[in-house]
C-alpha cells in the first residue's frame, strides 16, 4: 500500500503539477533578482533619492526626477548618442555578419576554420577586446595610426581619444568588431535552413547570384533577422563595458549613452533616484522598439 | 517543344562513378521516365540534364542546341521538385510568376499566363495565399503550375508524388497524364516506384548502379524484361525466381520445376546450363493448366479482387540471387496473383498451374535474358 498522501505527479491529472514545480526555481530567481529590482527602481525613480538604502522611510512621492531628466541638455545628448551607436552598429553588424555567413557557408577547405574566425570575436572577454582596441587606438604607440600614416590617410598621429568624432568612431569599430559574429552566426544557422531545392529552382527559374540573394536568402532569413536584430540593437543600449572602459563616456560627453549616464548619475554622483529614472526610459524606449521590431518581421515562413 | 539527345554522359564524384555511359534520344512531346531503386543515379542524370549539376563528360542537346554547360536558367526547360520548393515568402501567384519575373517578362504577360496556368490546374482560387495554407495536392498543383506558365521546352520532374498520401497520389498521377497529352512537352519524369513509371511513360529507363538496364515502352517492359533485375523490378509483385538446370527433353529443352519435367520453347543447345527461370505471379492460375502442381499456400493474403498465394519452393529449385528489383523476398516463397478469386476457406490444399510458354530464361551467371 502507498502512504495516503504520496505526491504521485505520473497521474494525468497531476501531469501539470510537474510542470510549475520544475519552473518554481526559474520564476523564483527571476522574480528576485529581475523582477524586484526592477519595481524598487521604478519606485525609486518617483523619489529624491541620493544614495538608496531599503531600511529607510520612504520619500514623498515626486515627479521631479523626470522634470529635469526631460529638460536636462545631457539627457537629450545621451540619447542622440545611443541612437547614433544604435544604428550604426546595427547596420555594421548586419553587414558584417551576413557577408561573412554568406562567405562561411559556401563548401572550400579549410572551412570549419573560417567558421571559427568568424566567431572569434565573439569569444574574447569583452574587457579584454576593449583593452586591446585601446592599445592599437593609442595616440603615441598605437597601431592604428601607424597604418594609417603609412597608407598614406593622414600625415601626422591622430590622438583618437580626445577628438568627439574620433573617440565616437573608435567606440562604434570596436562594438561592431564585438557584435557581429553573434550576427553572424545566426545568419549562418539561418542560411543552413535554408532548403537547398530553393536555389536550385531558383537557378532553374533563371535567377542570377543577385536575384537569388534578393529573393531568396534575405526573405528566408527575415525571421532569424529580426529576432537578431533586436537582441543586437538591445546589447547596443545596455552595453556598458565597451564604451566605459575605452573612453569613459568623453571627450565631451561624446561617447555618453544611456547607460553610462545611468551609472554616472547613480554612482559618480550618488543620484540614484536620478538615475532610476534614466533607467526607466531606458527600459521603456527598449520594449517599445523591441515591440516593433519583433512585430514586424514577417510571419510566414 | 524539343527532343532530347543525351550522348556518352558520365558523371563522377572523385573515385565513384554514379553515371556510366548514359546516352539516350528522347523524341519531341515524349513522356519517358526514369526509374531504378535509390542511388542508381536517375536523379544525377535528372540535374545535369537541369545543369544543376556539372557532367564529368558527355553531350546533352535540347532541341539541338549544346546545353551541356549552359546554367540552369539558359536552357529553357523547367522543373518540378519532390518537397515542390515553393518560396514561403511569395504568394501562389508570384510564385508561379517567379520564373517569368526573373527573365523580365511584362507584368501583364505574367498575369495572364499565371491565370491560364492557374485555371488548367485548377488552383485559380489560390492565387493570393501562400504555400503554407495550402494542402499537399495544392502544393504539388502550384508547383507544376511554375514549371508550365513558363512553356518550357521541356519538364523535367523529380519524383514529384513522393510526398502526396497514396490516394492523392494515383490521382495526380492520372492529371499528370493528362496534362501531358493537353500540352503535348516533352517530359523527363524520375521515380523509383515502378507503377508510376509503368502507367506514365511512352518509354521507360530503367537503371541500376549508374547503368541503363533497358529502355522500352512499358509494355515491352513487362513482356521481355532484358534481365533479371528488370524482371524482379518491373511488376507488383515482382516476378518469382527458380534455379534449374536445362535438359534435354523430347523434340524441345526442358527444366525441372515442382518435381515436374516442364518443356521449354528453347533450343536444345542449351542443354546443361544453370539458368533462373522467371514466372510472373499473374500467370499462374487456379485450377488444370498445362503444368499443373498441388500446394499447400503457406500464406493466403486477400485484396479483395485479387488474392496473393504464397507457395513454398522445392529446395532444388530455390535461387540464391539477391534480385534486388522491387520487393526483397524470401528465396524460399514464390507468389502465385490470382484474379477474381472464388471464395476459398481457410488454407487448404490448392491446386495452381501455369503455362510454359509464359516462363522467362535467365543466365544464371550474366543474368541476361536468354
Amino acid at each position: 500500500m502507498k502512504p495516503r498522501f504520496s505526491l504521485d505527479l505520473a497521474r494525468p491529472s497531476r501531469r501539470h503539477w510537474l510542470g510549475y514545480l520544475l519552473l518554481a526555481p526559474a520564476v523564483l530567481l527571476i522574480g528576485l533578482i529581475i523582477v524586484y529590482p526592477l519595481i524598487v527602481s521604478v519606485d525609486i525613480s518617483f523619489q529624491n533619492v541620493n544614495i538608496a538604502r531599503l531600511d529607510q522611510p520612504r520619500r514623498p512621492f515626486t515627479t521631479a526626477n523626470y522634470e529635469r531628466l526631460f529638460t536636462s541638455a545631457d539627457f537629450w545628448n545621451a540619447a542622440w548618442v545611443t541612437l547614433k551607436l544604435v544604428i550604426i552598429v546595427s547596420v555594421f553588424c548586419f553587414l558584417l555578419g551576413l557577408g561573412t555567413a554568406l562567405l562561411v557557408n559556401n563548401k572550400f577547405k579549410g572551412r570549419s576554420l573560417a567558421r571559427l574566425l568568424v566567431a572569434l570575436p565573439w569569444a574574447v572577454p569583452e574587457v579584454i577586446a576593449v583593452v586591446i582596441f585601446a592599445w592599437m587606438f593609442d595616440s603615441s604607440f598605437g597601431l592604428m595610426n601607424w597604418i594609417f600614416i603609412k597608407l598614406g590617410f593622414i600625415d601626422t598621429t591622430v590622438n583618437w581619444f580626445s577628438s568627439p568624432a574620433a573617440a565616437f568612431m573608435v567606440v562604434c569599430m570596436t562594438m561592431i568588431w564585438k557584435g557581429y559574429p553573434f550576427v553572424s552566426i545566426m545568419m549562418l544557422a539561418g542560411l543552413q535552413s535554408i532548403p537547398e531545392d530553393f536555389y536550385n529552382a531558383a537557378r532553374v527559374d533563371g535567377a542570377n547570384t543577385w536575384q537569388r540573394l534578393v529573393n531568396i536568402t534575405i526573405p528566408s532569413l527575415m525571421p532569424v533577422l529580426g529576432v537578431t536584430l533586436v537582441l543586437v540593437m538591445l546589447w547596443v543600449f545596455r552595453d556598458f563595458s565597451i564604451i566605459y572602459v575605452l573612453t569613459g563616456g568623453g571627450p565631451l560627453k561624446a561617447t555618453q549613452t544611456l547607460s553610462i549616464m545611468t551609472y554616472e548619475q547613480a554612482f559618480g554622483f550618488f543620484k540614484m533616484g536620478y538615475a532610476s529614472a534614466i533607467g526607466v526610459v531606458t527600459l521603456i524606449i527598449c520594449v517599445i522598439a523591441s515591440r516593433l521590431m519583433i512585430g514586424r518581421a514577417p510571419d510566414n515562413i | 517543344m524539343a527532343g532530347i539527345h543525351i550522348e556518352h554522359v558520365t558523371k563522377s564524384y572523385g573515385q565513384l562513378t554514379v553515371l556510366k555511359d548514359f546516352s539516350l534520344d528522347i523524341a519531341d512531346g515524349e513522356f519517358v521516365v526514369f526509374v531504378g531503386p535509390s542511388g542508381c543515379g536517375k536523379s544525377t542524370m535528372l540535374k545535369i540534364l537541369a545543369g544543376l549539376e556539372e557532367a564529368t563528360s558527355g553531350t546533352i542537346r535540347i532541341g539541338g542546341r549544346d546545353v551541356t554547360d549552359l546554367a540552369p536558367g539558359d536552357r529553357d526547360i523547367a522543373m518540378v521538385f519532390q518537397n515542390y520548393a515553393l518560396y514561403p515568402h511569395l504568394t501562389v501567384r508570384k510564385n508561379m510568376g517567379f520564373g517569368l519575373k526573373m527573365r523580365g517578362t511584362d507584368s501583364a504577360e505574367i498575369d495572364r499566363r499565371v491565370t491560364e496556368a492557374a485555371k488548367i490546374l485548377g488552383v485559380d482560387h489560390l492565387l493570393d495565399r501562400r504555400p503554407k495554407a495550402l494542402s499537399g495536392g495544392q502544393r504539388q498543383r502550384v508547383a507544376l503550375g511554375r514549371a508550365i506558365v513558363r512553356e518550357p521546352q521541356a519538364f523535367l520532374m523529380d519524383e514529384p508524388l513522393s510526398n502526396l498520401d497514396a490516394k492523392l497520389r494515383v490521382h495526380t498521377r492520372a492529371e499528370i497524364s493528362a496534362l501531358h497529352k493537353r500540352l503535348g512537352v516533352t517530359t523527363i519524369y524520375v521515380t523509383h516506384d515502378q507503377i508510376e513509371a509503368m502507367t506514365m511513360a511512352d518509354r521507360i529507363v530503367i537503371m541500376r548502379d549508374g547503368i541503363i538496364q533497358q529502355i522500352a515502352n512499358p509494355d515491352t517492359m513487362f513482356r521481355k524484361p532484358a534481365n533479371l533485375f528488370v524482371a524482379g523490378f518491373i511488376g507488383s509483385p515482382g516476378m518469382n525466381f527458380f534455379k534449374a538446370t536445362v535438359a534435354p527433353g523430347q523434340g524441345s529443352a526442358m527444366v525441372r520445376l515442382f518435381g515436374q519435367n516442364v518443356p521449354l520453347q528453347a533450343p536444345t543447345g542449351l542443354s546443361g546450363r544453370e539458368v533462373v527461370v522467371g514466372l510472373r505471379p499473374e500467370h499462374i492460375v487456379a485450377g488444370e493448366g498445362p503444368v499443373t502442381f498441388a500446394v499447400t499456400p503457406r500464406l493466403v493474403e486477400s485484396l479483395g479482387s485479387e488474392k496473393y498465394i504464397y507457395v513454398d519452393v522445392p529446395p532444388e529449385n530455390r535461387v540464391e540471387v539477391a534480385h534486388t528489383g522491387g520487393d526483397d523476398r524470401r528465396a524460399d516463397t514464390i507468389i502465385a496473383r490470382l484474379i477474381n478469386p472464388e471464395e476459398r476457406a481457410g488454407s487448404g490444399p490448392l491446386t495452381l498451374s501455369f503455362d510454359p510458354a509464359r516462363l522467362h530464361l535467365f543466365d544464371a551467371q550474366t543474368h541476361i535474358a536468354i
